[in-house]
């Protein structure tokens, strides 16, 4: 049953491969994708099902043990954001061939596509530092790929930038590595871990710094205050339906990655590395909010909401109890499906009223009322208004700060949700309500065909509030099981 | 329980479906059953023998949230209230909107508000009570925004939504804080741990994240500034949200916390300070209100001022004053609101200033709305509830007790500022009957003919009216059954009073009641002389201005902000990115002292080594300063052609050959490419701007230089490359133990290598394609 843990980068692989032969025909291309990714959605339910009854799967790749090969890691984490990443995914299929051209589509979108799956699932699998350097690799050739899909002016110069400033956090990463391997002599996670741990401590300075390092290159894809500058305009640029995958997954990967090798190696220094966290955490919600009411472009809004988002996460990165943990868990789970439906019910918006620009908006509610309340809903999602998601991920969040007496860190979150509800709520009163304006959509029946996977990913979210308590026991699981760090290193090293 | 609460939250689901058969029937109709039900379920509590009632179901366990509803004496008033006005106010609506509305909404947004303002009463666990707190604000922001065509009513929802969720947040700041020190979620648990809540160290915190939240929803000074412009919601959502209920819930929230405050001197002084700084302020603004709802938002909000003092007074008798108008309040200000919906609904107008001698034309709401005013006036006559809670007001004021300088400095103003807010309360309210049904009649500045109600428009206020005589004529007919109890759940003890209408001529609340009167009577008739002091007090020193200036503020500045470093330069972006890299990562590297500096261990250095890291140094920095593309790319060349000779010292030659290949290749394409591209154009940089790029750069390859140092010199463990060494031939089969790592120990990192390779080949085919299909079109 090992084998399993390949199937979440290998299908996609596969799949990316298949697509490639039919690039013109769309009528073959489309179904095949969409049955493609709907069975994969079952095998990854699969998949997680088995891990949680029976622990986690891990795959020593090519039958060489760990240290020496390749190891792959289903465990609790990552099994459970691989399948939100499916479910995306799924909901991305659906939403495409409404939202590209027939040209955007036939330049191998959906190639790009299961690449980009392949990258990000590999990325949360991955037991090895340096092939989670590989899968970043993977992914950011697929979101180049993605970003310039269709060509426009804008695009290549926003691609330009954002392949930059990546190219520099993968070389920074690459070095990071070497020094780590300098200094242990291996790059298998578990092992680093095992062998950081008898580091005496007061040998333990430079393990700090490189950890900090490392921070950084995950720092940068996970658009943390004051790296992300690349983020706002290169996700604002491309069609919603891959800003869709950008914001809920790529920036993700970057901070499941500080959560993966902040709560597993460099934990022996917390009162720097995570009390830094938390600054960072709080710089980076005030300054993501600050720009998410600093424009009118509805895309543009959303896309700043990305970041204060991975403020929380970090937070509980930050705060290292297990209700830190556990919320960052939800939160970052509830916020890939979020930030999806948003970049996704946003698309379907800007087609409706034929206008990214807030301003020129307004009394759309009135011929749409349902993509009006989707809108409404995820929005108080995204606030964290109980009892949907995001509250279940913040009550988590604010019990860890408050029980370790963090005042300010937790006022600043308060006021940083009141902010993002303004800044969506903004696009709710002036976008939505009002005067019927004019210059709508002559063609309603395209934004409905928009709305219905957004539907699917709002249901989610109002699913994992409300239902909370059908996942909630299995993220606390996870957090200690985090805080405990040997059933990892035990089963990837066990042979 | 669970069913009445639940009741308005599946119907609210129901409504838009129900709504579509309204050709035939008022939606209203067919939902007013809902709360009158819910009303009579709660009426059978009512008695002298009531008991507490509890009733759980689990909802989150893992977070210690469950649906627990708790019914006792303050629940009950409230949710008396809640239904019982919910069922005026349907009824009222149903006749006040007519069928082209989209009734469908307003129902809906009135029902999910009815179901959370019970929830709110009735839960006893802190978070359900927060789940239902948001969605009363959030019902509230849509009911204001229900006629959102208009630009005032969407101002008043953003509004009322910001102010009134900022408290939210804060109150669930104060939950959790509550939760975490007490370890528990219920309140009447929390209750029971008064003393562990005193003595936290975050009790300060608690008590302030838990006042802002109550404030905010209770309209408190300086957060009131909402309610006035909430008036832009239908006049049944004001009468019902606005003055009876919603508004209500922080003093819910106060009393529901009381017993845990109650001895703590903070929170009497907070209480009453705010709540007579309240109900002062907002009686004094209120007068000069022109619009009727405009006069009724800042007479609720004095009012709950008032009550939040008489909480705050924490004495036997203030709590029970204080429930005791709880219900006077929502009886004669439902029946103002209501009469002011019909005198706007016959007339076209709200404006007090174009309304006059209506009373000829209305007999009826004339009627109602005298009973109404007076009541609330506190004029002492015997049939007026208003009264009897004012006079409990003021004796509540007095005979505070306290020690500290302040506290008793506190105790003497207490009384003098509660006349004054009392003689602002008189004020108003002759203002508002007389100004509205009595003098000249203005016939051209009304826009229609007005004429009386439909008679059941009038039941509804009638009602009200009729039990603001029922209190005024037996005011203890609900003491044992009702008030008691309430007040029993507050004070934590209990509290019997018996309410009198005569206290005596020498009685000091009776004299300042009647101070009140007089000086009321003749500030009144004089009010066009000193009205002018409005100009100077507030003047220019408008809250609302403060409101609109922070919110304005709000986007001016993100935008100031965000623009000033979202520039869209590249280089100022990898400026800030290395700046922050280098300060945090060389702070961490000297405070941690993870700096292992020397050269000891390092291999000894040759000639030949020096020169090409000169030659390869000079070169990179030659790049960067090239004017022309072409030297600039064969100049990079040579850094590429420097590591490869590197690679053969230290005798990798396969390396080596691999770096003079792609180095070559890398060269020839570019010198490709350059061919299309414009010359490079000089930057024309100022002389600090290279001056800093110059010391990033030096700072950050100094920096990576010490931790490679660093990190050689600290090595901890073995390399597991020995394995390898041992293992290519016999397990992997090969002889080059390179290739046998890259294509089996570590095949997976090749095999997804290819695959970036695949994307890479891909997306430069489809760009090319595209562009050259574009350039064909």
């Amino acid at each position: 049953m090992n084998n399993l843990a390949i199937l979440p980068i290998i299908l996609p692989i596969l799949a990316s491969v298949i697509v490639a032969f039919f690039p013109g025909k769309l009528n073959i291309v489309r179904p095949l994708s969409k049955i493609f990714m709907v069975v994969f959605l079952g095998v990854m339910l699969f998949i997680t099902f088995k891990v949680y009854s029976d622990g986690m799967i891990v795959l020593q790749g090519g039958g060489w043990d760990a240290p020496f090969g390749i190891s792959l890691v289903l465990d609790y984490l990552s099994i459970i954001l691989v399948l939100t990443t499916y479910v995306i995914a799924t909901a991305a299929v659906f939403y495409a061939p409404h939202s590209l051209s027939d040209q955007q589509e036939k330049f191998y979108f959906y190639t790009f596509f299961f690449l980009l799956i392949s990258g990000v699932s590999g990325a949360f699998i991955t037991g090895d530092l340096f092939n989670l350097f590989v899968f970043f690799e993977v992914l950011l050739m697929a979101s180049y790929g993605l970003i310039v899909l269709g060509n426009g002016k804008a695009q290549l110069r926003e691609s330009l930038k954002y392949v930059l400033i990546n190219l520099f956090s993968s070389m920074l990463f690459v070095t990071t590595v070497a020094f780590i391997y300098s200094l242990v002599g291996t790059v298998n996670m578990a092992h680093i871990a095992e062998r950081v741990d008898s580091i005496p401590a007061e040998d333990q300075g430079i393990v700090t710094v490189i950890g900090i390092l490392l921070f950084f290159v995950f720092a940068v894809k996970a658009a943390i205050f004051p790296l992300y500058y690349w983020l706002p305009n290169s996700y604002v640029v491309p069609n919603p339906v891959v800003s869709a995958l950008f914001g809920a997954l790529l920036t993700k990967v970057g901070i499941y990655s500080i959560f993966r090798v902040f709560t597993l190696i460099f934990v022996h220094d917390t009162g720097v590395t995570h009390q830094l966290f938390i600054w960072l955490a709080m710089l980076t919600m005030i300054f993501g909010v600050i720009g998410a009411l600093s424009t009118n472009n509805v895309k543009l809004i959303i896309t700043y909401n990305i970041i204060p988002a991975i403020g929380f996460i970090l937070m509980g990165i930050g705060l290292f109890n297990e209700d830190g943990l556990s919320g960052s868990i939800y939160y970052l789970m509830h916020d890939m499906v979020i930030k999806a439906a948003l970049f996704l019910l946003i698309g379907a918006l800007i087609v409706a009223a034929g206008t990214k620009d807030l301003s020129q908006m307004s009394g759309v509610i009135q011929r749409f009322p349902l993509l009006g309340w989707l809108f409404f809903i995820g929005s108080l999602v995204l606030a964290g208004i109980p009892p949907f998601s995001g509250f279940i991920g913040k009550l988590l969040l604010l019990r860890g700060a408050l029980d370790q007496g963090e005042i300010l860190l937790t006022v600043v979150a308060l006021l940083s949700s009141l902010l993002i509800l303004l800044s969506m709520i903004r696009i709710f009163i002036r976008g939505f309500w009002g005067e019927k304006m004019e210059g709508m959509t002559t063609n309603p029946s395209k934004v409905h065909a928009l709305t219905i996977p957004a539907t699917f990913l709002i249901s989610i979210s109002i699913y994992l509030g409300v239902g909370a308590e059908t996942v909630l026991p299995y993220i606390d699981q996870i957090s200690s099981y985090l805080l405990e760090r040997t059933e990892y290193i035990s089963s990837v090293l066990k042979g | 329980m669970v069913y009445a609460v639940f009741a308005p939250l599946i119907f609210a689901i129901l409504i838009p479906f129900l709504s579509r058969i309204k050709q035939r029937i008022h939606t209203g109709w067919l939902i007013l059953p809902v709360p009158l039900l819910i009303f009579i379920y709660f009426l059978q509590f009512v008695g002298a023998n009531f008991e507490t009632k509890m009733q759980s179901t689990t909802w989150i366990p893992t977070l210690n949230i469950s649906l627990d509803f708790y019914l006792d004496g303050l629940s009950l008033l409230f949710a008396l209230l809640i239904s019982g006005i919910g069922t005026l106010v349907v009824l009222y609506s149903i006749y006040y909107l007519n069928k082209e509305e989209q009734l469908g909404h307003f129902y809906t947004y009135l029902y999910i508000f009815m179901a959370s303002m019970l929830g709110v009463v009735l839960s006893d666990n802190v978070f359900v009570l927060y789940t239902f707190w948001e969605f009363t604000s959030l019902s509230s922001f849509l009911l204001i925004g229900y006629w959102h065509h208009r630009e005032k009513s969407r101002y008043g929802a953003l509004k009322s939504m910001l102010i009134t969720v900022l408290g939210g947040f804060s109150l669930l700041g104060g939950l959790i804080l509550l939760t975490i020190e007490t370890g528990t979620t219920s309140i009447r648990e929390m209750v029971a741990m008064t003393d562990v809540i005193i003595n936290s160290e975050y009790f300060i915190a608690i008590l302030i994240f838990l006042l802002l939240g109550a404030f905010t929803k209770s309209a408190q000074f300086p957060f009131h500034i909402w309610l006035p412009d909430a008036m832009e919601a239908p006049t049944p959502v004001s009468a019902y949200l606005h003055s009876a209920t919603m508004v209500k819930a922080g003093i819910y929230l106060m009393a529901r916390f009381s017993p845990i405050f109650n001895e703590v001197p903070l929170f009497f002084i907070l209480l009453s300070i705010f709540g007579l700084v309240t109900l002062a302020w907002a009686s004094y603004m209120a007068v000069r209100q022109t619009d009727l709802k405009g006069i009724l938002a800042f007479s609720t909000i004095s009012q709950l001022g008032m009550i939040m003092a008489m909480l705050g007074f924490g004495t036997t008798y203030g709590v029970f004053a204080a429930v005791f108008h709880i219900l006077n309040h929502a009886t004669f200000k439902g029946s103002l609101f209501m009469v002011a919906g019909i005198v706007d609904h016959e007339t076209g107008t709200r404006d007090i200033r174009r309304l006059g001698g209506l009373m000829t034309f209305m007999p009826i709401s004339a009627t109602l709305a005298v009973f109404g005013t007076f009541s609330m006036a506190g004029v002492p006559l015997p049939f007026l509830n208003g009264f009897y809670s004012k006079e409990m007001f003021f004796q509540s004021s007095l005979g505070l007790e306290g020690s500290g300088t302040f506290v008793e400095g506190l105790i003497t103003a207490i009384p003098i500022i509660a006349v004054v807010g009392s003689i602002f309360t008189f004020i108003y309210s002759m203002y508002l009957f007389f100004g509205t049904f009595r003098g000249g009649y203005k016939e051209d500045q009304l826009p229609t003919k007005p004429h009386e109600a439909p008679i059941m428009m009038l039941v509804p206020p009638a009602i009200l009216v009729l039990g603001v005589i029922v209190i005024g004529l037996f005011p203890n007919i609900f003491n044992n059954a009702l008030i008691t109890h309430s007040a029993d759940a507050i004070y934590g003890d209990t509290v019997t009073k018996d309410i009198k209408y005569w206290h005596g001529l020498d009685s000091r609340a009776f004299q300042m009641s009647l101070a009140v009167v007089v000086l009321g009577v003749v500030l009144y008739l004089t009010k066009d002389k000193w009205s002018k002091i409005y100009s100077v007090l507030p003047g220019s020193l408008s809250l609302n201005r403060v409101y609109d200036w922070i919110v304005e503020k709000i986007e001016s500045v993100s935008n100031k902000i965000t623009t000033s470093y979202m520039t869209g330069s590249l280089r100022l972006y990898m400026m800030l990115i290395l700046t922050a890299i280098i300060l945090m990562t060389a702070g961490t590297l000297l405070y941690s002292g993870g700096m292992n500096f020397n050269t000891v261990d390092l291999a000894p250095i040759t000639a030949q080594e020096v020169i090409v890291a000169i030659v390869m140094a000079i070169a990179a920095i030659g790049t960067t300063v090239a004017r022309n593309r072409i030297a600039a790319i064969l100049i990079l060349g040579v850094v590429g052609y420097g590591l490869a000779i590197l690679f053969v010292m230290y005798s990798a030659p396969d390396l080596a050959l691999t770096q003079l290949i792609v180095e070559t290749v890398t060269v020839v394409l570019f010198l490709l490419c350059f061919y299309h591209l414009p010359n490079l154009s000089s930057e024309g940089q100022s002389v600090a701007k290279t001056g800093s790029n110059i010391l990033v750069s030096i700072g950050y390859g100094l920096l990576m230089f010490v931790i490679g140092i660093s990190a050689y010199n600290s090595r901890f463990a073995e390399t597991i490359s020995s394995y390898f060494m041992e293992n290519t031939y016999e397990e992997g089969g090969g002889h080059n133990a390179v290739n046998v790592i890259l294509v089996d120990f570590r095949g997976i990192d090749t095999l997804f290598e290819v695959a970036v390779l695949f994307g890479a080949a891909l997306g430069i085919y489809a760009m090319i394609k595209l562009r050259s299909n574009k350039g064909a079109k």
